[in-house]
């Protein structure tokens, strides 16, 4: 009887454990399945140019350029969530906090990993820790819990309106 | 040296030996209405080129790489850094008859992407895209991308939904070949990297406005530099157009924010038709407003759909199968819930998807990305509230028409006509490989095999070093002129009211439920917004790096994008894949396949509906006008393919 109980609960757990995956998908983000691991050839293989800082801009052009640039991401979770975090940050972010912004959404080459970075999913590498990082860190986790329908309109700008 | 006085480019990998011939930059002058403002000036910069590819995706970049390793000097104008394009979004993978996992036969594959497009695909480029698939797949392997590999060393191929084995026969086919996660990216990236290789030029963040057509041909392309408010024309016999689907259109779609439809747009600005625009394809749950896509594993762990009352609605529509229904049957269940006022929130309009009902261990280890996603996007805690979700756009399996060969046509006189000059290639084309609706993993394909063909047949009819035709000294001056006056409008409605003006009426009018007296109302609708557009107000009057011209410039696109999409679905008075009507919920076909055909007389082409509906609009007025052209029904050899007839779709 034990021994039948027994057999039961194992086939239930072997069931949801190995339960085949929906024959009927999508683009399942972040999804691996069983493919096996990244080897990253591609990366080794064929590196791009490296990123460099633009010279000779003006803050206030790199404010311009970085607020287009934070609202043009490859997918919709980054354009949301790039373009909320320069209406509350961009337009008093220092030289030094623009340029470490320039960096991060500008230099990675995977848009994903800027979004698994900044909702921990995955660790920073080095060379993009510090304040900004930190700042869309605590901004992701929306510990305010506000709702983030879409990306804001770019009236919050317009100095006329104010 | 006044090439050396004028300010290099610093963000375009400009190809200086070769092309700039007339870079003297040219001064447009243009008067203002009113004395007080200054007079705009924009320099111009005329450069030549054997090829222009507008558009640096997956497609965007197979074509540009195709065609300077064939020795063509081409050039890639984009709005964003090729790796920021929208393919590297994709996830899933790309189909292909390896016979990897099991035996398979791309002749299968073939089968299953006919009957997945409801027979409205074309089936020469279908047989064209199934055959060249895993020549594709194998190609891009050796350009370095590390497809996921079997314990054999084999590629991994995992199943995808409408996939099968022998003509649907034969079972689930495993044919999804994938980069792990992240095969968008690695295609990207692998294409991006082996161009430059090839010199391939690339002008990175440079808006295309327009084509500069003369006499029916395609001459080239007309664009302006955001760095520094430039404006160009890229001179050139060939002209490649890949800038992606329009999901923006509507309220709430799975897209990034870069997916106006700016080469439909400049499609129709040129006067040519764009073709099978009211085929939408959308996917049951987005988090609603946002739109980001929750994946259907959370109600394959047990997630369920709830209405206002409480209640497990897709029992009533799918007693079986319930929340795990096919997508459009969700979807449309959903909607219809919506619409009989048993819809959630303050304004009743979307429904919710409950996981709080599971233990917090499966949900943590089993669906992580989910419960953040939620939580940032939709501020909801999973474990305790269920999460806002509404059907959401996920694709357009409509464009602008080309042949298998990529060539963008014109249909006149009842024949096809090849467009001088102009191809298309991925989402904005229109081959039509994907018919009335599209399997899961088929897009990446698409975008591979067809940028090929672009770069194969540019190779093939023309020479590298070409000597181009003249073009007018002004050609291009209209897009300049609408530049000019959208950067300095002053009507009373902002641009970003315009726009959820047309993204909720796209949304509460075109969206899955359809039927008639809805379309004409949002059809009635659309127009009226259309118009509004010439009140558009605009704040930022700078030229370097102004994001309100652009979006603005966008909402234009957009606007073409959503007329004629709503036209052409009001048009359409038949139900065929992701086109779903309540008032003709049945496909009308030359003959009705549901019964023998033996004695069944067959319909004249005004009367039945498998035919694919060309679009144009009058630019001033927003009048829409339709047109319709037949399906391909023949493959490319009938000996080694033979074509599939039409039958009745079910799974």
């Amino acid at each position: 009887m034990l021994g039948v109980l027994v057999k039961r609960v194992v086939n239930r757990v072997y069931q949801v454990v190995l339960r085949p995956t929906l024959a009927c998908p999508v683009s399942t983000r972040g999804y691996k399945g069983e493919a096996s691991d990244d080897s990253r050839g591609d990366l080794i293989e064929i590196p791009l140019p490296p990123w460099t800082e633009k010279d000779g801009e003006t803050m206030d052009m790199k404010r311009r350029r970085l607020l287009f640039q934070s609202r043009k991401r490859g997918m919709l979770e980054n354009c949301i969530l790039l373009s909320l975090f320069a209406k509350k940050y961009l337009n008093t972010m220092s030289e030094t906090q623009l340029r470490q912004y320039d960096r991060l959404i500008n230099e990675p080459s995977n848009d994903w990993d800027i979004y698994y970075w900044a909702t921990e999913a995955q660790p920073v590498p080095n060379v993009y820790a510090g304040e900004i990082m930190d700042l869309l860190k605590e901004f992701t986790k929306n510990k305010d819990q506000e709702q983030r329908l879409d990306a804001p309109n770019l009236e919050y700008l317009d100095k006329g309106s104010q | 040296m006044l090439f050396c006085a004028y300010k290099p480019l610093t963000n375009a990998i400009v190809a200086v030996k070769r092309n700039v011939i007339d870079c003297i930059p040219r001064n447009v002058l243009l008067l203002n209405k009113h004395s007080d403002r200054q007079i705009s000036q924009y320099p111009v910069v005329d450069h030549h080129f054997d090829a222009v590819v507008v558009g640096a995706g997956g497609a965007g970049l197979r074509a540009a790489f195709g065609l300077s390793e064939a020795g063509f000097n081409t050039a890639c104008v984009t709005k964003l850094f090729p790796t920021r394009s929208h393919t590297v979004a994709a996830q899933g993978g790309i189909n292909a008859a390896l016979g990897n996992m099991e035996a398979d036969d791309w002749r299968w594959h073939f089968y299953d992407t006919v009957k997945g497009s409801d027979w409205l695909g074309d089936q020469d480029a279908i047989h064209y895209m199934t055959e060249q698939a895993p020549a594709s797949v194998v190609e891009l392997e050796n350009f370095g991308m590390p497809f996921s590999r079997t314990e054999d060393g084999k590629i991994y191929q995992r199943a995808f939904g409408g996939q099968s084995l022998k003509f649907g026969k034969g079972g689930q086919a495993h044919r999804c070949c994938c980069v792990a996660d992240r095969t968008g990216h690695s295609l990207l990236h692998t294409l991006y990297g082996r161009s430059l290789r090839f010199d391939t030029s690339y002008f990175v963040e440079y808006f295309a406005l327009d084509l500069l057509m003369e006499d029916g041909e395609c001459k080239g392309v007309i664009a302006f530099c955001m760095e520094d408010g430039s404006i160009h024309r890229f001179r050139s016999k060939n002209t490649v157009i890949a800038t992606g689907g329009y999901g923006r259109t509507y309220f709430s779609c799975t897209s990034a924010h870069t997916s106006t439809g700016d080469g439909n747009a400049m499609v129709t600005r040129a006067g040519l038709p764009c073709q099978d625009l009211e085929f939408v394809q959308f996917h049951p749950t987005g988090i609603y407003g946002a739109g980001c896509l929750i994946t259907e594993g959370c109600r394959g762990e047990g997630g369920i759909l709830i209405n206002s009352e409480g209640e497990r609605f897709m029992e009533r529509y799918a007693p079986n199968a319930k929340d795990l229904a096919s997508r459009d049957v969700v979807s449309r269940s959903m909607t219809i819930e919506i619409r009989e006022g048993r819809g959630c929130g303050p304004e009743k309009d979307h429904v919710y998807l409950q996981l709080h009902h599971l233990p917090p261990q499966q949900l943590a280890v089993r669906l992580p990305g989910i419960s953040e996603t939620a939580m940032i996007f939709a501020g909801v805690e999973v474990t305790k509230e269920p999460i806002p979700v509404l059907p959401t756009v996920h694709y357009n399996m409509g464009g602008v028409p080309t042949n298998y060969k990529g060539q963008v046509i014109t249909h006149v006189g009842g024949e096809d006509k090849v467009v001088p000059g102009l191809y298309a290639c991925g989402e904005a084309a229109c081959a039509s490989v994907h018919g009335a609706n599209r399997l899961g993993a088929n897009s990446l394909l698409d975008l591979v095999v067809f940028g090929r063909a672009c770069a194969l047949t540019i190779a093939e009819t023309g020479t590298p070093g070409e000597k181009l035709s003249p073009l007018k000294p002004n050609a291009g001056e209209e897009s300049v002129a609408n530049l000019d006056k959208i950067r300095f409008a002053e009507g009373t409605i902002r641009t970003s009211e315009i726009r959820l003006n047309m993204q909720k009426t796209m949304q509460n009018h075109a969206a899955v439920f359809r039927t008639g007296d809805l379309l004409k109302e949002g059809c009635d609708k659309m127009d009226a917004i259309y118009q509004s557009m010439e009140d558009i107000k605009t704040f930022d009057r700078g030229i370097v790096w102004n994001t309100d011209l652009v979006e603005s410039l966008e909402l234009q696109n957009l606007m073409l994008n959503a007329v004629q999409t709503i036209h052409s679905a009001e048009a359409r008075k038949e139900s065929r894949g992701a086109h779903a009507r309540e008032d003709y919920q049945d496909r009308m076909d030359e003959l009705d396949y549901a019964k023998p055909l033996a004695g069944q007389e067959k319909k004249s082409f005004d009367q039945h509906w498998r035919k694919h509906t060309l679009s144009t609009v009058d630019i001033k007025t927003g009048k829409v006008t339709l047109g319709y052209r037949p399906v391909i029904d023949r493959s490319l050899d009938q000996e080694e393919c033979s074509a599939i007839p039409p039958a009745i779709r079910s799974y």
